[in-house]
């Protein structure tokens, strides 16, 4: 029963982590930018969220629209104001994440200073877990957690697939001057990326305040787990990023069946380690020649 | 070469005008948790190292202002190397401030060889008791504390089957070595060590194990945001049994959790309503942050006002405060009149004060058993 329940636990957590990696995903996939601050997309989602509906008491939906508001202009502030500068400078991959990492440590200051450097969490009877069968404890928000990941995953497949939006931002990582021949402006198409990228961290954070609970420094384990999961996937790879993401919780929880529970995390980065070492390119990652 | 000559002046000036400032003050040092998932701790023991600033600055207590220079040690033992040096070499403070087991056990040997006092009023770990001369603590350290818990939690409650949860740094290493000591004396068993990461954040696989060795009691042996999320997964996921930890689980961030109503854990006792600077100090802490005092704010207090009477005798005596010379008066002074009543430094640098038992209420905390001093 000890196997089961760990199973479910990591796939409830392989959820949070899979939504959380293909937002990553789909704006490195399309614009190769290293948005490191997609953790800070996360953290204040998490946090307006549990500020609007646990200490303002205002109805969820409003709390819900709020974080996704409120991550969308962040990751599209920082597409503006942030890489799209440095690009037209000189573009370094180092000097991207050096400001997007500072970005991180910014707003995880930030994050501290207004909502409280303690823990936070959203209290619903819908992380409760109840007995379904002698031994294993399943809470509501399990398959909650499942559920919206199966709906986003779908949605964002037929956006990428059917729309000419959607199109333009898995041909903008090939071929940007293609993009422009169609009359369509790379600009505006990485905007589209970096918006539904950082919407995308919503779900993962909401349930994140619900079941584990926030902290402000809480956007850089995120972020860890999303590069994990980005680079097991297969970048550049959303069906990849979303495996990555369940096969990683998966690990970190069914490690505990055999190991110690100080190993879990370990055992994700063995998974890492492992991939990077036999299978560089990931699950549905192209293997890529050196230039 | 004129120009040359004005940047030459206006940083000479500059360093001048910076070394009068210098002499103007008193300056101690802070090396607290000031970013990152303990930054809470460093906000409450800052807050109250300030409030003893201001005390003893309104009251003339010493012939200059004394200030308090901070620095961020994140909770992590290379970041409060780093934060110690700054102090010991570029600010020259005679006297720090430290928090967590595993910084103060980092810092130690930077102020032992510069002769400089540090002071820890936060951390546990027994061998906090054997870092040097030159490092003190003004909390009792998890041993006592453990010695008074486990026969209370075993004999006097009848837990006897205890689950531990413990991080692995040298406090949670401390605490799951004096379980393991005290537990089985006390006549208890320990069915589950369970030693976790530092930066986990997910515990619903280990409600699952925590279920399975079905015990009577879960003890938590973590800190900052983590023991919180503990105690919420362990609710969450089915783990219902009496929960119970050490002292840090007086922090807001447990105290206030509503799943963590009823859990069990010892403190210092201190005397809040004795008159003097213990009325004086929860008056301003509750003007101040309109929260009851912890015994976290009593320890940060009592550390800068050790080192306000030290340097008070020093300066009586018109010697230099340095760390040496107070090290110095610090063994020629008996006790020490602070919060809590008087206290007495042992050989060892740290101190023995009664322990009592509190259970979470969702305010400072209920006391459940008065103060008794570990066997």
């Amino acid at each position: 029963m000890l196997f089961l329940q760990l199973v479910i636990n990591g796939l409830q957590l392989g959820a949070i982590y899979a939504l959380t990696a293909v937002g990553f995903s789909l704006i490195f996939g399309a614009t190769k930018v290293f948005h490191v601050a997609h953790g800070a997309a996360f953290t204040i989602a998490a946090y307006l969220f549990w500020w609007i509906f646990t200490v303002l008491h205002i109805a969820w939906p409003v709390a819900v629209l709020a974080a996704v508001v409120a991550s969308v202009v962040f990751g599209l502030a920082m597409e503006r104001f942030i890489y799209r500068p440095i690009q037209r400078h000189e573009g370094a991959f180092f000097t991207v994440f050096i400001a997007a990492f500072g970005v991180q440590i910014i707003i995880q200051n930030l994050t501290g200073s207004v909502f409280g450097r303690g823990f936070a969490s959203v209290t619903t009877s819908l992380s409760h877990s109840v007995e379904v069968l002698p031994g294993l404890f399943v809470a509501p928000i399990a398959w909650i957690s499942l559920l919206i990941a199966l709906v986003v995953f779908t949605a964002l497949s037929l956006y990428l697939s059917r729309t000419h939006t959607g199109m333009a931002m898995r041909a903008l990582s090939e071929n940007p001057d293609l993009i422009r021949v169609f009359g369509l402006d790379p600009g505006r198409v990485a905007q589209c990326a970096f918006g539904i990228g950082s919407a995308m961290v919503v779900p993962g954070a909401i349930l994140t305040s619900m079941t584990a609970g926030l902290n402000p420094a809480i956007g850089a384990h995120v972020m860890l787990i999303s590069l994990a999961a980005t680079i097991v996937g297969g970048i550049g790879s959303l069906r990849g990023a979303a495996c990555g993401g369940f096969l990683l919780g998966l690990a970190e929880n069914l490690a505990l069946w055999r190991l110690d529970p100080q190993w879990s995390e370990a055992v994700t980065f063995v998974v890492l380690f492992l991939f990077i070492i036999f299978r560089p390119s990931g699950f549905f990652g192209r293997p890529q020649a050196a230039k | 070469m004129r120009l040359v000559r004005s940047l030459l002046f206006v940083a000479a000036s500059f360093v001048a005008l910076s070394s009068a400032r210098a002499q103007d003050v008193i300056k101690i040092g802070a090396d607290l948790p000031m970013s990152g998932p303990n930054a809470e701790y460093g906000e409450l023991f800052g807050a109250a190292a300030n409030l003893a600033v201001e005390h003893a600055n309104a009251d003339k207590m010493l012939s200059k202002k004394l200030v308090i220079q901070f620095e961020d040690s994140q909770a992590t033992p290379q970041q409060g190397v780093v934060a110690m040096n700054k102090l010991v070499s570029v600010e020259k403070v005679p006297f720090v401030l430290s928090a967590f087991t595993g910084v103060s056990k980092a810092i130690a040997p930077v102020g032992d060889r510069a002769k400089v006092v540090s002071v820890n009023g936060g951390g546990i770990g027994p061998d906090l008791a054997e870092l040097g001369e030159y490092f003190w603590n003004v909390i009792p350290l998890v041993n006592l504390e453990i010695r008074v818990m486990a026969p209370y939690l075993v004999q006097e409650r009848g837990f006897k089957r205890i689950a531990l949860i413990y991080v692995d740094d040298p406090a949670g290493e401390a605490i799951n070595k004096e379980l393991a000591e005290n537990v089985p004396k006390a006549g208890g068993q320990l069915v589950a060590q369970l030693q976790i990461p530092r930066n986990a954040q997910q515990f619903t696989s280990i409600a699952a194990r925590v279920r399975g060795a079905n015990p009577d009691l879960v003890f938590i042996a973590s800190f900052g945001a983590q023991q919180a999320q503990i105690v919420k997964q362990l609710r969450d996921n089915g783990v219902s049994q009496q929960l119970a930890g050490y002292s840090v689980f007086s922090s807001p961030t447990v105290t206030e959790l509503p799943e963590a109503k009823g859990a069990l854990f010892p403190t210092q006792s201190v005397d809040w309503s004795a008159p003097g600077m213990s009325q004086r100090v929860a008056k301003d802490w509750k003007a101040k942050t309109g929260k009851d005092p912890s015994f976290f704010v009593a320890n940060y207090y009592n550390a800068v006002m050790v080192f306000v009477t030290l340097a008070q005798a020093l300066e009586k005596s018109g010697q230099p405060i340095t760390g040496e010379n107070l090290l110095k008066q610090r063994k020629a002074t008996g006790t020490f009149d602070l919060v809590g009543g008087k206290m007495e430094f042992l050989p060892n640098g740290s101190v023995s004060m009664p322990i009592q038992i509190n259970e979470v209420d969702g305010g400072a905390g209920k006391v459940v058993k008065a103060g008794t001093m570990a066997k």
